[in-house]
């Protein structure tokens, strides 16, 4: 009897325990929920500027507008912005895409149909790489409003990555009609680009930078974009000089010295670059730069350096992936980025499942399809390479980078008249390419010939 | 299975307590669709059902390990198999019921939620073992709910991969098979290496069952607590 009260009691209180931690629980989650985000302080020179001071001090007010009143939907979407804006500043796009998504996701509560969070919203899942989603939401936004130029850039940009593009240039041409400015023509830039057309992508790239208000931050990282084709078409001058200017607008610019270490890696010094790089990953949190810079290390013959670099790579973006499974937000696809980074560290297995997660999602995106047919053609499976490089060259892209690898494969898998092809079409133009990747392509174009 | 000893109370009363605990848990929720797995819409049924059976047992075995310990305190109860078929049968229905309605978006929580309540739960089914010897019909209830509670864990896992929505239902029921391979191979494990060799003994709960419980309940409770606050 005595044995049976006692067990009578415990399983009382262990029901008692379980709903009340489970309460506790769940009450915490909404209480986080709720509480509205802050602006981190920043750790690099640009905390000193005015420009952040002012930031600042308007996301405090909004916050306290907010608190007043939080049905305030008009103080909630300037604080998005506001989010939005310091993820791209800072490279914090874990912290403050939750923060912003937090926002839109309270707005929505309020009015689902609220044009501006649902742009917002679908902006938040295309930077999170949720493409499919963000393409989703803004179809959903450019019912409720059709002569907005902004939602017609989400368009363009969830169709492209999702593969869609010949939706993307209607789209990309709409846009243009609605609203010719700097973002119209970055975008018609791009598809230029990814469509072989490099002389009509710089063309409209310059006309995005002198659209833009000289020294703003989108300017300036349309100019970084200006350089980058510049490199690509092997005018390493001219992408200097574009660099050069973005760092006078924008001192210590991280995507600008970013640039200015391609540049110093192309005619191969090394240490100058790396000092670049050291500078650019001081400023933001950005993984390409990180890998660029391990790439660098490499070619410099520091590997150990390399490899302890993408392992922080491979790291952070395995956290930043996981971390959309705790909350509401979403958490950053980061497949491809991952997929490369494993082959960096000769991890093929790695690679592979990362590529082929990514290509689940988007089959028709050609990036996407040239990641799967190099994972395979680092693994030997050259003939399986094959139908994604179909995919892959389907824009007739002229990417330096893409064409060699595509030239590798075809060697590979016998087809030597197609390997020649691309192979000397990608090895007029050097510096896009990493350096050994350009030994192994002039290697296997003398073996053809 | 057994009848209730109605000891501890209406097996009712457990229901609607529970029910209530769902109900609350899954209130708060914010509901979106599924990841959309564009291409494997393309490929055929046969690559699809094997891609997903081995998602199952993957997430599983071996990296289900809150899942493994779950069923391994299912199967401590009582070294009567139809105990724990009763028991795997519950948690299978529930699984499958909140995987599905949670990957259609009708019902989706947030990991926030549903991991440190799965952790607690495994934390619940130990200390239950120590507390009864026998099966009682509201240790299928409770089993059952605990079910619907790691369904929406599965989906979690399985939203990262998406599904191809013309084949969602071959798919998803290739992936609960594959879960329920992984659970049947966790329940032939736990009666290869604890049930046939030390289920005879006398004392077998003193010896095997009360350590074993306690020990899952002390890994559970710290992932519960890794969960929850770290």
């Amino acid at each position: 009897m005595d044995t049976f009260l006692k067990k009578k009691y415990g399983y009382g209180l262990l029901l008692f325990a379980f709903a009340a931690i489970v309460i506790v629980t769940l009450l915490r989650y909404q209480t986080h929920e709720n509480k509205l985000d802050v602006l981190l302080e920043r750790n690099s020179p640009s905390a000193m500027t005015n420009e952040w001071v002012l930031m600042r001090d308007y996301a405090s007010t909004l916050r306290n507008k907010i608190e007043k009143n939080p049905s305030d939907v008009k103080s909630i979407l300037a604080l998005t912005t506001l989010f939005i804006q310091e993820a791209r500043i800072t490279g914090n796009y874990v912290y403050y895409d939750k923060a912003a998504l937090k926002c839109v996701n309270r707005v929505l509560k309020l009015d689902s149909l609220n044009f501006e969070a649902l742009t917002y919203k679908s902006l938040i899942y295309l930077s999170q790489h949720h493409f499919a989603d963000g393409l989703a939401l803004a179809e959903k936004a450019q019912k409720l409003n059709p002569f907005n130029a902004f939602i017609y850039g989400l368009l363009v940009d969830g169709n492209v990555e999702m593969g869609h593009y010949d939706s993307a240039l209607a789209n990309v041409e709409r846009m243009e009609s609605v609203r010719p400015d700097i973002r119209s023509y970055s975008r018609i830039s791009y598809l230029r680009e990814i469509h072989g057309d490099y002389p009509g992508a710089i063309e409209a790239m310059k006309m995005a930078v002198n659209a833009g208000g000289q020294g703003d931050e989108t300017t300036e990282w349309t100019r970084i974009q200006l350089g980058r084709l510049y490199e690509k078409t092997g005018d390493l001058k001219s992408a200097e000089m574009h660099y050069t200017i973005a760092l006078t607008e924008r001192p210590d610019y991280p995507f600008a010295l970013a640039g200015m270490a391609r540049i110093a890696a192309a005619g191969k010094d090394y240490p100058r670059a790396i000092d670049y790089y050291r500078k650019a990953d001081s400023m933001i949190n950005d993984y390409s730069i990180k890998e660029e810079w391990a790439d660098v290390y490499k070619h410099a013959g520091q590997k150990e350096r390399a490899d302890s670099l993408t392992n922080i790579v491979i790291t952070k973006l395995n956290n930043d992936q996981q971390s959309g499974q705790n909350d509401e937000s979403i958490g950053h696809y980061a497949d491809r980025e991952l997929a490369y980074a494993y082959l960096k560290v000769d991890n093929y297995n790695k690679a592979f499942e990362h590529a082929l997660l990514e290509y689940n999602r988007r089959p028709e995106n050609i990036d996407v399809n040239e990641t799967v047919a190099w994972v395979y053609y680092c693994k030997k499976q050259y003939a399986e390479a094959l139908p994604y490089l179909q995919t892959a060259l389907k824009t007739h892209s002229q990417n330096s980078l893409l064409l060699c690898h595509a030239g590798l494969i075809y060697a590979k898998a016998g087809k030597q008249n197609e390997a020649k092809a691309v192979l000397q079409k990608a090895l007029i133009t050097d510096p896009d390419m990493v350096t050994l990747l350009k030994k192994e392509g002039f290697d296997s174009l003398r073996s053809i010939q | 299975m057994q009848n209730p000893d109605g000891v501890l109370g209406k097996p009712k009363t457990y229901c609607i307590i529970f029910s209530l605990l769902v109900f609350v848990i899954l209130s708060p929720i914010f509901v979106w669709g599924h990841n959309i797995n564009y291409a494997l819409e393309r490929a055929p049924d046969s690559r699809v059902i094997w891609f997903y059976l081995k998602l199952g047992i993957l997430h599983i075995i071996p990296l289900g390990t809150d899942h493994i310990l779950f069923v391994t305190s299912l199967c401590l109860l009582s070294t009567r198999i139809k105990t724990i078929l009763w028991q795997a049968t519950a948690f299978t229905v529930a699984h499958s019921v909140t995987l599905a309605l949670s990957m259609k978006g009708v019902l989706v929580a947030p990991g926030a939620v549903v991991e440190p309540i799965i952790a607690l739960s495994i934390v619940f089914v130990a200390i239950e073992n120590i507390l009864l010897s026998k099966l009682k019909p509201w240790r299928i209830v409770i089993v059952f709910l605990f079910g619907l509670i790691h369904g929406l864990g599965f989906a979690s896992a399985l939203n990262a991969i998406g599904l191809p929505r013309n084949k969602f239902y071959t798919s998803i029921l290739s992936f609960n098979a594959g879960v329920e391979i992984g659970q049947v191979i966790v329940i032939i494990c736990v009666f290869i290496l604890i049930i046939i060799p030390f289920g005879q003994m006398k004392k077998y709960r003193k010896f095997i069952v009360y350590p074993l419980s306690i020990l899952i309940a002390l890994i559970a409770s710290y992932w519960f607590v890794k969960r929850a606050f770290l």
